[in-house]
C-alpha cells in the first residue's frame, strides 16, 4: 500500500515541476504495414516508468530531465532503443521479429509461449493472408507453410480449395478441420480474409490430439480480429478497395480445323474433302472471356478497458472467365468482448455471410476440348450449329440457368471467468448455420437430336444445416520459480443436422425467371419430383485434457488426452481415446550456450500421439431401404415400390493416425537466419473407404460399401528457412519452405476376402491401384515402348488382340510372351514427393515488393480427358505427328477413335512437376507527411499479379489437380481453368 | 463477495457434470429411411418389395447396358445412329471386336444382379410375414418368376455365372451352366403353382408375372436346353389355356394399342416420360427415330440382310422397318441430317438410314418414346416354340398347325402371300421355323440366341466376325474378375 502511495506521489510530481519536465509524444508503427501498433510498450530506460500506445500506436509520455532514452517494444517486433536528444516528438518504426513474431501461439483450447511449444505449429498473420483475391483465405497460403499443400483445381467463381497437411493420410476426405474463434468447421469459404488476425496450422500429434477424432488430417486455427483495449479515442477505420481482371492463363494446344481433318481422314478416309476450305473454330476463344473481381472492405475497430469491438463489412464479387458463372458475397463480422469485471468476460464473434452464385454449364470446358474445330458455332441463319458427339457448347451455356444462394452464419458466444488463482473457466457455444437455395431451369430448345430438351425443366432445392458445439473448459496457469504449468480440462458436445428439399417441375407457363416456381397443378411432374432427405445427422461427446510443464525455461513436457464418442458408429465401436506426449529442450537457455556466438536460438522437440478421423457419411453403418422404386402395371398405373438399397457396414470404427514428430529450431546471427526442420512419420490405420464390390452382390451398377480397409504411411521432412537483412535502405527477407512426402500404402484389406487392391475405375476402366508398397491411387496401366512400325515387329512382340501395325507397343512386363491385363504396371504416383515455396519480400523507402513462387514435383497426372472417346472428338496437337508408315513416328500411334491405343497406358501419364509465380506485387505507401495532411493514418496503393506463369510439362490448363477422392487423384477431366489475375488496390486507414 | 464466488463455483461444477447425463445424445437413427432389418415386415411392405423387382426391368442398363447388343451382334441389325455416335463403345459389337472391358457389358451384368437381389429380398423375407397366404405365395411366385427371367439372361449371355440366391452380399465362385438352369427350372415350377393366370389379374395388375408367363418362359428354357419334350408340353399348355391369342393386326403385337393385350405373355409397362422415376423406359428412345421427328438416338438399325429375308409381300417388313419418307401415325419420317441416307456398312452391305418400327410410339418428340412397353414374351413366340419342339419330337404335322397360325395372321387376309407351309421334312421344317422366328420376332432380341442355340451362329455370323468358341458368350466383365480376387474365371476365348 505504501508503495502505491509513493508511486502516486511520484506520478503527480512532474506536474509540479513543470520547468524541468517535457512531454514527448509520437507514434509506433510496424515496418511491414506502416500501421500503428497498439499496446506497444514505451519505457524510459533505467526506470519502470512507461506507457502503452493506444489503438493507433500513439503515445504521450512526460519525461523528467535526464530521461532521454526510450525503449520501445511489442510482441512480434524487435525492441528498439531510441535516444531522444532534444526532440519532443518521435515516430518509431518497429521491425518485425521473425522469431518472437510467434511468441505466443494459439493452440487448441488455449495459448502457449512459442518457446514452450512442444508441437509442430506454423503461424501466419497480417497481410500475408491477403495476397490472392479469393473467397477462400487458404488460397493465400499456397507455398507459404511447410507441410501444407493448398491446391485449387477449379477456377470457377466460388469453387473450393483442397488443403492437405503432411501428405494424404486417408483414402477418405483428407482435409483438415478449421477452428475459427473456437468453432469447429469443415471449411472457411465464408470467411473474409481481411477479418483474420492470425492462422495457426497444427501439424503434429502433440498439437492436434486435443481435437481427437477430428484432428488426424491437421487443424487450422483461425483467430479473427478484435478491437484493442487501450484505444480510448477515435476508432480505427480501415478501407480497402481491390479490383482485379482475370484471364485464361493458358490455352490447350488442340488441332485446328485443317489439322483435325487430316487426322480424321486418316481414321475415316473421305470424311472431309477440301480440307483447306474448312472452317476453323477455336472453341476455347468462343467461351473464355476476361472477367473482373471486385473486393471491398471496411472495418471499424476500437475499444476501452471495458469493451472491445471489431466490426467489418466486406463485399466480394467474382465474374467467371466463362459466361454465366459468378459469385457474389457480402460478409459482415461483429467481434465484441465485454469486460464485466476484472475476472469475468463475455464475448461474441458473429458473422453473417449472404452469397449468390451462378454456375455455368459444368461440362463446357470438356465439351470445348472435344468439339470439332471444323464446325462454326452458328449456322448462316444464326442458329446454333450441331457439333457431333459433344453438342454445341454455346447452346449448352445459353440453356443453362443454375443458381445457388444462401446465408451462412458462424457464431459463438462465450463467457470466461477467472477464479481462484490461475484458473479460468470458459463456456462457449458456437453454431455454424447455413441456409441454401438452388434454382435451375432448362428451357425447351433443339439444336440436334442429342442436344435438345423437349419439355422445360425446373429444379428447386432448399437446404438448411445447423452444426452446434458447446465447449466447457477450465484452464490453469501457474508459475512458481523455475516451474511453469499450463493445463486445461473440459468436455464438448456437438451435433450436426441438415435437411434438403428438392422440387422438380415441367411445363411452366412461361420460360422467364418470374415463372420459376413449382405448383402442384399443373406443373409438378410426379410425386417423385419432390424429395426430402437428411444430409447429416450425427453427434459427438468429447472429453479433453492437456498439461504443459516447463522447467527452468529449458525442459518442456506436454501430455494430451481426448476421448470421443460419435453417433456414426454402432455402440460397440462408439468411443475411442486419443493420447499424445511430447518433450522439448530449449538448448539455447542452457548455461553452456550463453557464450556461443553461432546460435541465437536452439530448440529440439519430439512428440508422439494418436488422432482420429471420422469424416464419413453418418449413415454408412446402416443397410438402408430404398424408396420410390416404382413399377407400372395395367395401362400405366404407377405403383410404389421399395427394396434393399446399398449394404452398410455395422462394424465400422474410427480411422486412427499415429504420428511421430521430431523437430529442431535454430536461429543464427542474431536470428538473421532462422531455420526449422521437422521429421514426421504418420501411420493411419483402419482407413474408412467406399470400395467397389462385385456386381453380383446385387447392389447395382457402381455401388460401393464402406470398410475399415487399410493402412497408410506418410513420412518426410519439413524445412522452413528465413533470411532477414538489409543493404542500406533496402530491406529484404527471403523465405524458403520445403516438404518431402513419402506416401505408402501399408495394407489394404478391402472386403476381408484376401483383397489387396483398391481399384480406381475411370470411364469404366482401371486407371489406378491402391496396393501395399505404392502411394495411394498410383496410376496403373500398360507401359508404352513405342509404336509397332511394321508387320514383322508386330508379329515378333506380344500384343493385345486387335493391335495393328501403327498401334502402341505395350511392354510385356512379366515376360511371359503374352500381352494381357497381367502386364499392366505401376505408372507413377499422383501425390507429389516434394512441395516448395520461395518467398521474397523487399522494401525500399516507401516501396514494397513481394514475389511468391510455389511448386511441387515427383507426381504424375493422368490426362483423363484424352481417353474418354465414345465418339470421334478433336485431339491435342501431338496427334498430328501420327505414325504414317514405317519409321515415321515411334511415339504417336496411327490415329483411331478407339481400340488399344486408348487403353490406360503411360501415353496418358504426364509429369506433374511445376513451378508457379503465384503472386507478385508492388506497393507504394504515401509519405506520412502527405497522409497526415489528408487526415489519414496511412495510405498504400499496390498492383499485383496472381498466377503470372506456371512452368510445367502438362498440356492441360493447370498441373495442380487434386481430387477429393485420393484413390482417383490427379486425373484431369478438363475442369474450369484457374485464371491469371491482375489486381490494383488501395488501402487506407483513418 | 464470498457468497457470490461460491455461487460461481457451483455453476461451474454444474457445467462440468452435464455430459454424464446425456448418453442418449449419441443415438442417431437414420431419418426418414428404413433399415433393411426392418423391411419387409408387413403385407404392405411385401407388395412394395415385389413391385420394386419389376422396376429394374425399366432401368436403361437392364436393356443389355442401354443398347440392344444382341440385335446389333446378330445379322439383323447394325449399330445405327450416325456413323460416329458411340463408334468406340457400341461399334465393336457390330463386328465382334468387343473386349472384356466394355462398359456396356459391365453395366448390364451389374443391373441384372441388382434385379436378382431384389427378387431375393422377396423370396427370403416375404415368407416370414404373417399375411394372406395366397397373396404371399403370389408375391413369392412373382419374385421367383422374375429371378428365373433374370438368370435366363445371365446364363445365355455369360454361361455359368455366380449364383446369388440370398440377400447377403458375399464373394461367389461361378456356378456351372447346368446349376443355373436348374435354379431357373426350380423357380419357374414354383411360379407355375403359385401364380394366377393373366386372366385372373385385375386390369390394373396386368403385366405381373402369371402362370402362363411362367409356363412360356419354362418352355423356352427347355428349348434352349434341347429338352424338346418338356418344351412342347409347357408351350402347348399356354396355347391351350385359352388366355392368349394373336393380335389380328401384327402391328399391335408391339404397338401402344396392343399393350397388355391378348398376345402379350410378358411385357414391362412403361410410361411416356423421360426418367425411371417417372415411369419411362429408355429402350424405345435408344432405338427411336433420329432427327426429324426427334424420337431418339436411332441405334439398332435393320440390315439389308434382314430386309431381304422377308418373303415377297410379307407385310411384316413394313411393320418392322421405318423407312425414310414413310408416314407413321401422321408423322413424316425425314430422319437425321448427319447420318448418310445410304452407305456401305462394315460388312460390305448396303446400309440405308432406317429405324426399328417395333419400338415406335406415336408422337413427334422424345418423351413418348420412353413409353414403349418392351415385349419379352409374345404368344407368337410361344407358338413357334411349340412348332419347333414338336418338330424336334418328330411331330411335324402338329408343328405345322402352330407355324401356320403365325403365318396366317401375318398375311392379313391376303392369300397371295405367305402360303401355308406343308412340308413335314424335319430338317427342312427346322430351317423354316427358324426363318419364321427371324421375321416374326425380328428386332426383338431373339435372333442372336436362336442362331447360337441352333449351332448356326458360325455359318451365319462368321462373315460378320463371329468366332466359334468365343463369341457365343460375352466376356465376364474384367472388373468383376479384378474385384473377385481369383474367385471368377474368364469365359473361354476371352482370357487375354
Amino acid at each position: 500500500m505504501i508503495k502505491k502511495l509513493l508511486l502516486l506521489v511520484f506520478l503527480s510530481l512532474p506536474s509540479l515541476l513543470v520547468a524541468q519536465n517535457r512531454t514527448v509524444s509520437g507514434k509506433v508503427t510496424g515496418a511491414d504495414d506502416n500501421l500503428g501498433i497498439p499496446g506497444a510498450s514505451v519505457l524510459v530506460q533505467g526506470t519502470t516508468k512507461g506507457v502503452a500506445t493506444d489503438a493507433d500506436g500513439n503515445f504521450s509520455l512526460e519525461l523528467q530531465a535526464g530521461e532521454t532514452v526510450l525503449i520501445i517494444s511489442s510482441i512480434g517486433y524487435k525492441t528498439q532503443t531510441v535516444a531522444l536528444g532534444e526532440r519532443t516528438s518521435i515516430d518509431v518504426v518497429l521491425e518485425s521479429d521473425a522469431v518472437s513474431l510467434q511468441e505466443v501461439v494459439v493452440i487448441g483450447y488455449g495459448t502457449v509461449r512459442k518457446s514452450d511449444l512442444t508441437g509442430s505449429v506454423s503461424s501466419i498473420r497480417g497481410k500475408e493472408l491477403n495476397t490472392v483475391p479469393s473467397i477462400n483465405p487458404m488460397q493465400s497460403l499456397q507455398g507459404k507453410i511447410a507441410g501444407v499443400q493448398v491446391a485449387s483445381s477449379s477456377g470457377a467463381p466460388g469453387a473450393g480449395t483442397y488443403v492437405r497437411i503432411r501428405g494424404i493420410g486417408t483414402f477418405n476426405d483428407s482435409s483438415p478441420i478449421y477452428v475459427v474463434d473456437g468453432v469447429i468447421l469443415q471449411n472457411i469459404d465464408y470467411l473474409n480474409s481481411a477479418d483474420i488476425e492470425s492462422m495457426e496450422v497444427l501439424k503434429d500429434a502433440s498439437a492436434t490430439a486435443i481435437y481427437g477424432a477430428r484432428g488426424a488430417n491437421g487443424v487450422i486455427i483461425v483467430t479473427t480480429k478484435k478491437g484493442a483495449t487501450s484505444g480510448n479515442n477515435f476508432p480505427t477505420i480501415n478501407l480497402t478497395v481491390d479490383y482485379s481482371v482475370q484471364q485464361l492463363a493458358k490455352k490447350i494446344d488442340l488441332l485446328n480445323g485443317r489439322e483435325y481433318a487430316i487426322v480424321r481422314n486418316k481414321i475415316n478416309p473421305g470424311t472431309f474433302n477440301n480440307i483447306d476450305a474448312l472452317p476453323n473454330t477455336d472453341w476455347q476463344d468462343e467461351i473464355f472471356r476476361t472477367a473482373p473481381i471486385q473486393n471491398y472492405q471496411v472495418s471499424i475497430a476500437g475499444g476501452s478497458e471495458k469493451f472491445q469491438y471489431y466490426t467489418s463489412f466486406g463485399y466480394f464479387k467474382q465474374d467467371g472467365i466463362i459466361s454465366k458463372s459468378e459469385y457474389e458475397r457480402v460478409s459482415l463480422k461483429f467481434n465484441n468482448i465485454l469486460h464485466l469485471s476484472k475476472d469475468v468476460r463475455l464475448g461474441s464473434n458473429l458473422s453473417f455471410t449472404p452469397f449468390t452464385q451462378q454456375n455455368t454449364n459444368g461440362n463446357s470446358v470438356f465439351v470445348v476440348y472435344r468439339a470439332w474445330p471444323t464446325i462454326t458455332p452458328f449456322q448462316s441463319d444464326g442458329s446454333y450449329s450441331e457439333v457431333p458427339g459433344v453438342g454445341n457448347v454455346l447452346a449448352d451455356i445459353d440453356n443453362t440457368n443454375s443458381f445457388n444462394s444462401g446465408l451462412r452464419s458462424v457464431n459463438n458466444i462465450y463467457a470466461e471467468v477467472d477464479f481462484l488463482k490461475g484458473f479460468t473457466f470458459k463456456t462457449s457455444f458456437g453454431a455454424d448455420i447455413e441456409y441454401g437455395k438452388s434454382r435451375s431451369y432448362t428451357p425447351i430448345f433443339f439444336v440436334s437430336p442429342q442436344q435438345q430438351n423437349a419439355t422445360d425443366d425446373l429444379g428447386k432445392g432448399y437446404s438448411d444445416r445447423i452444426d452446434w458445439l458447446w465447449e466447457n473448459t477450465v484452464n490453469y496457469q501457474k508459475e512458481m520459480g523455475v516451474h511453469r504449468v499450463n493445463a486445461v480440462v473440459g468436455y464438448t458436445l456437438q451435433e450436426s443436422s441438415s435437411e434438403n428439399v428438392f422440387l422438380g417441375a415441367q411445363n411452366l407457363l412461361r420460360p422467364g425467371e418470374d415463372f420459376w416456381y413449382v405448383n402442384i397443378f399443373p406443373n409438378l411432374v410426379s410425386p417423385n419430383f419432390a424429395t426430402n432427405s437428411v444430409g447429416s445427422n450425427f453427434s459427438m461427446i468429447s472429453y479433453l485434457a492437456r498439461a504443459n510443464y516447463t522447467y527452468n525455461d529449458r525442459y518442456l513436457f506436454t501430455a494430451t488426452f481426448r476421448r470421443d464418442g460419435s453417433s456414426k458408429f454402432t455402440e460397440s465401436n462408439r468411443y475411442a481415446n486419443f493420447p499424445s506426449f511430447a518433450v522439448g529442450w530449449n538448448a539455447i537457455n542452457e548455461s553452456f550456450m550463453q557464450n556461443n556466438k553461432t546460435f541465437s536460438n536452439l530448440k529440439v522437440r519430439a512428440s508422439w500421439g494418436t488422432i482420429g478421423n471420422e469424416k464419413i457419411n453418418y449413415q454408412r453403418q446402416y443397410s438402408l431401404v430404398q424408396n420410390g422404386i416404382n413399377a407400372l402395371f395395367g395401362q400405366d398405373v404407377l405403383y410404389s415400390g421399395a427394396t434393399y438399397g446399398v449394404s452398410g457396414n455395422p462394424n465400422l470404427k474410427w480411422e486412427t493416425t499415429e504420428q511421430i514428430d521430431i523437430g529442431i529450431e535454430a536461429g543464427f546471427l542474431n536470428d538473421r537466419l532462422t531455420a526449422e526442420l521437422d521429421y514426421y512419420h504418420r501411420t493411419t490405420s483402419d482407413i474408412l473407404i467406399d470400395l467397389p464390390v462385385p456386381g453380383y452382390y446385387g447392389n447395382g451398377d457402381g455401388a460401393v460399401i464402406t470398410f475399415n480397409a487399410g493402412e497408410v504411411l506418410n513420412k518426410g521432412f519439413e524445412l522452413n528457412l528465413g533470411w532477414n537483412s538489409e543493404v542500406g535502405e533496402l530491406k529484404y527477407r527471403v523465405g524458403l519452405v520445403g516438404t518431402t512426402i513419402h506416401n505408402e500404402v501399408l495394407k489394404v484389406s478391402g472386403t476381408g476376402e484376401s483383397d489387396e487392391e483398391l481399384v480406381g475405375l475411370f470411364n469404366g476402366r482401371q486407371v489406378s491401384r491402391t496396393v501395399p508398397g505404392l502411394p495411394i491411387g498410383s496410376f496403373f496401366g500398360y507401359n508404352v515402348l513405342g509404336v509397332f512400325q511394321n508387320a514383322s515387329e508386330l508379329s515378333a512382340y506380344p500384343h493385345l488382340s486387335n493391335t495393328e501395325v501403327g498401334d502402341l507397343k505395350f511392354e510385356d512386363v512379366n515376360n511371359d510372351g503374352i500381352l494381357n491385363s497381367e502386364d499392366r504396371t505401376n505408372l507413377g504416383s499422383p501425390i507429389p514427393t516434394y512441395l516448395f515455396g520461395l518467398n521474397l519480400n523487399l522494401s525500399y523507402k516507401n516501396f514494397d515488393f513481394t514475389s511468391d513462387f510455389q511448386g511441387q514435383g515427383g507426381n504424375k497426372i493422368f490426362n483423363g480427358k484424352e481417353i474418354i472417346r465414345p465418339d470421334p472428338y478433336n485431339f491435342e496437337s501431338r496427334y498430328l505427328n501420327f505414325w504414317n508408315g514405317d519409321g515415321t513416328s515411334n511415339s504417336e500411334p496411327r490415329p483411331s477413335n478407339g481400340g488399344v491405343n486408348y487403353e490406360p497406358s503411360s501415353r496418358y501419364i504426364y509429369d506433374g512437376s511445376f513451378i508457379r509465380l503465384r503472386n507478385i506485387s508492388l506497393g507504394y505507401t504515401l509519405p506520412q507527411a502527405l497522409v497526415d495532411k489528408g487526415g489519414m493514418k496511412s495510405v498504400r496503393a499496390y498492383v499485383r499479379i496472381t498466377n503470372l506463369f506456371t512452368i510445367s510439362d502438362f498440356t492441360g490448363y493447370t498441373p495442380e489437380i487434386v481430387s477429393g477422392n485420393p484413390v482417383l487423384n490427379a486425373i484431369d477431366v478438363a475442369t474450369y481453368p484457374v485464371p491469371r489475375i491482375f489486381s490494383v488496390g488501395l488501402n487506407m486507414t483513418f | 463477495m464470498v457468497m457470490k464466488k461460491r455461487k460461481l463455483f457451483q455453476l461451474i461444477w454444474l457445467f462440468l457434470f452435464i455430459p454424464l447425463a446425456c448418453e442418449d445424445f449419441l443415438e442417431k437413427p437414420p431419418q426418414g429411411e428404413l433399415t433393411q432389418a426392418n423391411f419387409p415386415l408387413t403385407a404392405g411392405d411385401a407388395l412394395l418389395a415385389t413391385n420394386a423387382v419389376y422396376n429394374t426391368m425399366r432401368e436403361s442398363n437392364f436393356n443389355s447396358g442401354l443398347f440392344p447388343l444382341h440385335d446389333i451382334m446378330s445379322d439383323d441389325a447394325n449399330k445405327g445412329s450416325n456413323p460416329d455416335d458411340a463408334a468406340a463403345s457400341i461399334g465393336p459389337f457390330d463386328q465382334f471386336e468387343h473386349v472384356k472391358t466394355e462398359p456396356a457389358i459391365l453395366r448390364w451384368w451389374n443391373t441384372l444382379y441388382k434385379a436378382v437381389r431384389r427378387a431375393n429380398v422377396v423370396i427370403e423375407r416375404v415368407p416370414l410375414i404373417a399375411m394372406d397366404e395366397t397373396l404371399r405365395n403370389r408375391y413369392i411366385g412373382e419374385a421367383k418368376f422374375l429371378r428365373a427371367f433374370f438368370y435366363f439372361d445371365l446364363v445365355r449371355a455369360w454361361g455359368g455365372v455366380p449364383m446369388l440366391v440370398d440377400i447377403e452380399p458375399k464373394i461367389l465362385p461361378r456356378s456351372t451352366q447346368d446349376e443355373i438352369y436348374d435354379l431357373i427350372e426350380e423357380d419357374l415350377l414354383f411360379a407355375i403353382t403359385a401364380l394366377p393366370e393373366k386372366s385372373q389379374y385385375g386390369s390394373a395388375d396386368l403385366g405381373r408375372a402369371s402362370k402362363g408367363a411362367a409356363k412360356a418362359l419354362l418352355a423356352k428354357v427347355y428349348l434352349f436346353r434341347g429338352n424338346f419334350a418338356d418344351a412342347a408340353t409347357y408351350s402347348l399348355e399356354v396355347i391351350n389355356s385359352g388366355v392368349y391369342n394373336l393380335e389380328p393386326d401384327f402391328d399391335n403385337a408391339n404397338s401402344v394399342l396392343g399393350e397388355q393385350g391378348v398376345e402379350s405373355v410378358f411385357e414391362v409397362a412403361s410410361f411416356g416420360e423421360e426418367g425411371l422415376d417417372n415411369g419411362g423406359n429408355q429402350y424405345g428412345n435408344v432405338q427411336g427415330v433420329r432427327g426429324t421427328p426427334n424420337r431418339g438416338w436411332g441405334f439398332n438399325r435393320p440390315t439389308l440382310s434382314l430386309r431381304n429375308s422377308f418373303e415377297p409381300g410379307d407385310p411384316r417388313l413394313e411393320s418392322t422397318v421405318i423407312f425414310l419418307g414413310e408416314v407413321l401415325d401422321g408423322v413424316i419420317i425425314a430422319g437425321d441430317g448427319i447420318t448418310p441416307d445410304a452407305s456401305i456398312d462394315s460388312h460390305g452391305q448396303a446400309e440405308i438410314e432406317c429405324y426399328n418400327q417395333k419400338v415406335w410410339t406415336p408422337g413427334t418428340n422424345v418423351p413418348p418414346s420412353f413409353g414403349h412397353n418392351r415385349r419379352f414374351i409374345r404368344f407368337s413366340d410361344v407358338l413357334l416354340i411349340a412348332a419347333e419342339a414338336l418338330n424336334e419330337n418328330n411331330n411335324s404335322a402338329q408343328a405345322l398347325v402352330h407355324l401356320n397360325r403365325v403365318r396366317q395372321r401375318a398375311r392379313e387376309g391376303n392369300n397371295a402371300i405367305l402360303a401355308d407351309i406343308a412340308t413335314t421334312d424335319k430338317d427342312q421344317l427346322r430351317d423354316i421355323i427358324l426363318q419364321e422366328r427371324r421375321v416374326e420376332l425380328a428386332m426383338e432380341g431373339h435372333r442372336f440366341w436362336d442362331l447360337v442355340r441352333t449351332n448356326k451362329a458360325t455359318s451365319v455370323l462368321g462373315p460378320l466376325g463371329f468366332i466359334s468358341g468365343t463369341h457365343e458368350l460375352l466376356p465376364i466383365p474384367q472388373t468383376e474378375i479384378d474385384l473377385s480376387q481369383g474367385a471368377l474365371a474368364q469365359n473361354p476365348g476371352w482370357e487375354n
